[in-house]
């Protein structure tokens, strides 16, 4: 196992995944590279494991949990900022979202709950199947259809509104 | 132009009945220019779904990144660090045949020494237990044949008078 060919192109798909549980980009750079280098340290064991990416996809969403928990006072102060969506300006992690309207979708998905938001991010975003997100998020598939279905739902009552 | 397809693709999208292909479909749709207006609400949905996927991470992570792991490499390979073990091993296995080899040597030693002594000390002693082991095997013999006994044992008896 190569740590350039194997382990580091999964940077970004890991990253988007942190950041769209953590909402904090130093948070989530922190957290990618924790996991890549646990990922190179155990290389044997990681060079028996088929799906590379689901399994560092689900560390990475374990330790952004682990993180979230031990920082809970900063993350309901932010999501009371996200709440108030009239006035909500660019936060400091949307640097390539620029368009305002799109924006705004990306504030809204942020205000989903993070079961839904994950598996959101996994479908919509990165394209996985319902059986790559069941595996990563450690639930059924049929919970990630009822997630991806509330979430989508939200989304949709609330773009008539945009 | 009929949007029927894209209408009912958009239905069973926001009822998770939709293939990724059918979803790739849909946001292709929307990043074109064909977008009636009573569809236009989806617009920013489906764009926004193709925009964040170009969120990443810079090269200066890669930097970081890699140096950590070339640190730790050329930790793991250096010689005297990855040979530790084997030298200790091939070590241990020196002293415990160099103490092996001593102890050996000593103990023949002792042994050879207190056997020459006994023949330089004793030498009557030692001639004395040859013709005894000479007389018991004497002894032997005759018991195996005893219809000689009485030959053999007399002229012992007349030695000891």
């Amino acid at each position: 196992m190569d740590f350039t060919r194997d382990i580091l192109p999964l940077k970004n798909i890991l990253f988007r995944t942190a950041l769209r549980i953590t909402m904090n980009r130093e948070e989530s750079e922190d957290i990618v590279q924790d996991t890549l280098l646990k990922l190179w340290e155990r290389r044997t064991e990681m060079s028996k494991i088929n799906n590379l990416e689901a399994f560092a996809i689900s560390a990475v969403r374990n330790l952004a949990l682990d993180r979230l928990a031990l920082h809970q006072n900063k993350v309901i102060s932010l999501n009371e900022d996200l709440h108030d969506t009239e006035d909500n300006h660019p936060s400091a992690y949307d640097n390539i979202i620029n368009n305002e309207r799109t924006n705004r979708i990306h504030n809204l998905i942020n205000q989903l709950p993070e079961k839904q938001r994950t598996a959101i991010q996994l479908r919509d975003i990165e394209g996985k199947s319902y059986k790559e997100i069941a595996d990563i998020m450690g639930i059924s598939e049929s919970d990630v259809k009822i997630n991806i279905y509330r979430g989508r739902d939200f989304l949709k009552k609330n773009c008539k509104n945009l | 132009m009929n949007y029927d397809y894209i209408e009912q693709l958009i239905d069973r999208y926001f009822s998770c009945q939709t293939s990724l292909q059918e979803e790739q479909i849909l946001r292709s749709f929307f990043n074109g220019n064909d977008v009636p207006g009573h569809l236009m609400q989806y617009v920013e949905l489906f764009q926004y779904e193709d925009e964040a996927k170009q969120e990443s991470l810079g090269s200066d992570f890669d930097e970081r990144i890699l140096s950590i792991v070339n640190e730790k490499k050329n930790v793991v390979l250096q010689p005297h660090h990855r040979f530790t073990p084997f030298f200790r091993a091939a070590a241990i296995v020196a002293i415990v045949l160099t103490i092996g080899s001593a102890a050996d040597k000593a103990l023949s030693d002792k042994s050879s020494h207190s056997v020459e002594n006994s023949i330089e000390i004793n030498p009557y002693i030692r001639q004395a237990d040859i013709q005894n082991t000479i007389r018991i095997k004497d002894v032997s013999q005759a018991e195996a044949r005893p219809q000689v006994d009485s030959l053999i044992v007399q002229p012992a008896e007349n030695n000891l008078q």
